[in-house]
């Protein structure tokens, strides 16, 4: 018996074709069932998300005709009429596990390493082994998946750094702050990055969140939806002496926050640090704070440069995960008793796709 | 004392300070890669030094029956002790690991200084008498090794927030605890290093009085740890009540650190009492 998978992702479909084929999880069990009962397959997993609908399955048949009886399986059960030439790809072992291995280390991923992924694989596995779907080949091979996401998560940097500006925001106040817990945010302009490092900011643990804008109305719907406080812009430094993350992103011509008037305020903070994020363009801090002692400004380029650095960062590691993921499948392959070694489809990534739909 | 057979307790110590060596090279590749990946070849390099480093103690100890804290190179291997057995226990947190980088120079630094003939030319013989001495020397010396630390630990400090301000890629990319934790550990060593301190002359004032009769005696050694004791409570002080923390505290303990270091052999032997 062998692994197969069919499917289509980021990679090869745009949204509109992904969201014609995506599975809701309520789907997923009846089409389990389906798959099973035609014969084709023996075990089989379905992983839909934003990004990818895959089919795994452990068939016992050749792989071939199994990979072409799951395309069309996967086509007809969506309703999909459309011959997807391109769009699908068909694998199987080894390629298959590796592959499955790639998805679940964050390798195929849009962005590089993340480890979402990883917690829905795991719910996809779940769901068919509740519902019967699974048996000791695909068992095997998910639960292999996991630990070798683990063991690429601890024995790599391809999870290091932040590859996003909000999370480089996040991890900048890491850096400086023994907890985000004691931290008050304030958000200088309601735009949507500093509304997206704020939400970032709170979802690690924030204690509080301050909005001031020109339109207080604006101020004042961004903090009731992030749970925060507004307050008018005219008074924010009234304020200043409690925050300790301030991202700004105002649309004024010049400097908001200046040298002048940001050294009377600093005393007040009775020596805790303050981390500075401007957003804006033009640049709403002026770069001169940076020289104060206790005052940590970034600015959007930095902020971008940082991101960009993880990710080369992060890139220079899938040589090594590659390697790690190609023993790791091996591994499998050689665990007796020794499975049935099928001929592969396809050898390089470019080939994977077929055109059978 | 188990061991190989003819070596005394320097030759284990001089191997100790070797393994210190090994972890500076170490320490200066690590600085270059800019601490980005967590690292455990730096704690074991000073594992492997700390545990020749305490069978040289220990061998000292049994051979001459009493706690080997009785001539400058005792006293130098003690405080050199009590830094890398704080660090291997910081170091068990992984964000902490690299303090391993910072304390390594100063741990090569106090080995050389130590294994300097000059400084053990008394060999066995004590030059202060044991058990009370033995205790209150104990107690300061321990007190230094932990103003040591925070002395690394304010290095580390420094570094990141200099790196935080204008070497922004390779501080969000570094592998290191964050500048408050830093602080709270600096401030916390200080204060343990402040009450051992403080206990340490305690035990020398009343070994002084059973011994001459008097709390206090303007000896050069005694002047010199009052004064140490009083640069090390202004510090303290700062922080607590005046809120100087940051860059400036962190300067302070290693500046005060330094002075203790440069000083504390030259006015040991000014001391009659410390150096009959």
């Amino acid at each position: 018996m062998s692994v197969v998978v069919v499917g289509l992702s980021h990679r090869t479909a745009p949204v509109e074709v992904r969201e014609r084929l995506a599975f809701a999880d309520a789907d997923i069990p009846p089409a389990l069932a389906s798959l099973r009962a035609s014969g084709l397959v023996a075990e089989a997993v379905i992983l839909s998300t934003c990004n990818r609908v895959e089919l795994y399955a452990a068939t016992d048949q050749d792989p071939a005709a199994a990979l072409a009886g799951l395309r069309r399986f996967l086509l007809d059960s969506r309703r999909c009429g459309a011959p997807l030439t391109t769009e699908l790809y068909s694998l199987c072992e080894p390629h298959s596990l590796e592959h499955l291995f790639r998805v679940v280390s964050g390798l195929d991923s849009m962005v590089l390493g993340e480890t979402e992924i990883a917690g829905q694989a795991k719910k996809a596995y779940d769901l068919a082994l509740r519902a019967r779907a699974t048996g000791r080949r695909l068992n095997r091979a998910f639960q292999r998946a996991f630990n070798v996401a683990k063991q690429i998560r601890t024995e790599t940097n391809i999870q290091r750094g932040s590859v996003s500006v909000a999370s480089v925001a996040v991890d900048l106040a890491g850096r400086i702050f023994e907890t985000l817990e004691r931290s008050t945010v304030m958000i200088l302009g309601a735009g949507d990055t500093g509304e997206k490092a704020a939400k970032a900011l709170l979802s690690r643990g924030a204690r509080g969140l301050v909005v001031t804008n020109r339109s207080f109305e604006r101020a004042a719907a961004l903090a009731a939806e992030l749970g925060g406080r507004a307050v008018p812009f005219d008074d924010w430094s009234a304020e200043f002496a409690q925050v300790d993350i301030l991202i700004s992103s105002t649309a004024a011509p010049g400097y908001v926050l200046d040298r002048a008037r940001l050294e009377p305020l600093l005393p007040l903070r009775r020596g805790q640090p303050v981390l500075l994020i401007d957003l804006a363009v033009p640049r709403d801090i002026d770069p001169a704070v940076n020289l104060l002692e206790g005052v940590f400004l970034y600015d959007i380029d930095d902020l971008q440069s940082i991101a960009d650095d993880a990710l080369r960062q992060r890139q220079e590691e899938i040589a090594r995960c590659e390697q790690i993921i190609r023993e790791r499948v091996r591994g499998l392959l050689e665990l007796p008793p020794a499975p049935q070694r099928e001929s592969t489809l396809s050898a390089t990534p470019s080939a994977r796709r077929t055109a059978a739909c | 004392m188990g061991g190989v057979s003819g070596f005394t307790d320097r030759h284990y110590f001089l191997l100790a300070v070797i393994f210190y060596g090994v972890a500076t090279l170490y320490a200066v590749f690590l600085w270059r890669r800019g601490f980005r990946q967590d690292n455990r070849i730096i704690y074991i390099l000073l594992l492997a030094g700390a545990g020749l480093h305490t069978l040289a103690m220990i061998k000292r100890g049994f051979s001459f029956q009493r706690c080997p804290v009785t001539n400058l190179y005792e006293a130098t291997t003690f405080i050199a002790w009590t830094v890398v057995a704080s660090y291997l226990v910081f170091g068990l947190v992984r964000r902490f690991r690299f303090l391993g980088a910072f304390a390594a120079p100063l741990l090569l630094g106090l080995g050389v200084f130590a294994l300097m003939p000059e400084l053990d030319k008394h060999g066995p013989q004590p030059q202060f008498r044991p058990p009370a001495s033995s205790l209150h020397a104990a107690f300061v010396l321990l007190a230094y090794g932990a103003f040591g630390l925070a002395g690394v630990a304010a290095l580390m400090f420094v570094k990141q927030e200099r790196d935080l301000k204008y070497n922004k890629t390779r501080a969000a990319l570094a592998f290191l605890p964050s500048l408050q934790r830093l602080e709270t550990v600096m401030m916390r060593l200080l204060q343990v290093g402040f009450g051992l301190l403080t206990l340490g002359l305690l035990l020398g004032s009343g070994w002084l009085k059973q011994e001459k009769g008097v709390f206090f005696q303007p000896d050069a050694k005694i002047v010199w740890s009052l004064a140490v004791w009083l640069m090390y409570l202004i510090l303290l002080v700062a922080r607590g009540w005046f809120r100087q923390g940051g860059r400036r505290f962190a300067w302070a303990a290693m500046g005060t650190f330094a002075f203790v270091m440069l000083t504390f052999w030259g006015f040991n032997l000014l001391s009659d009492i410390h150096h009959p």
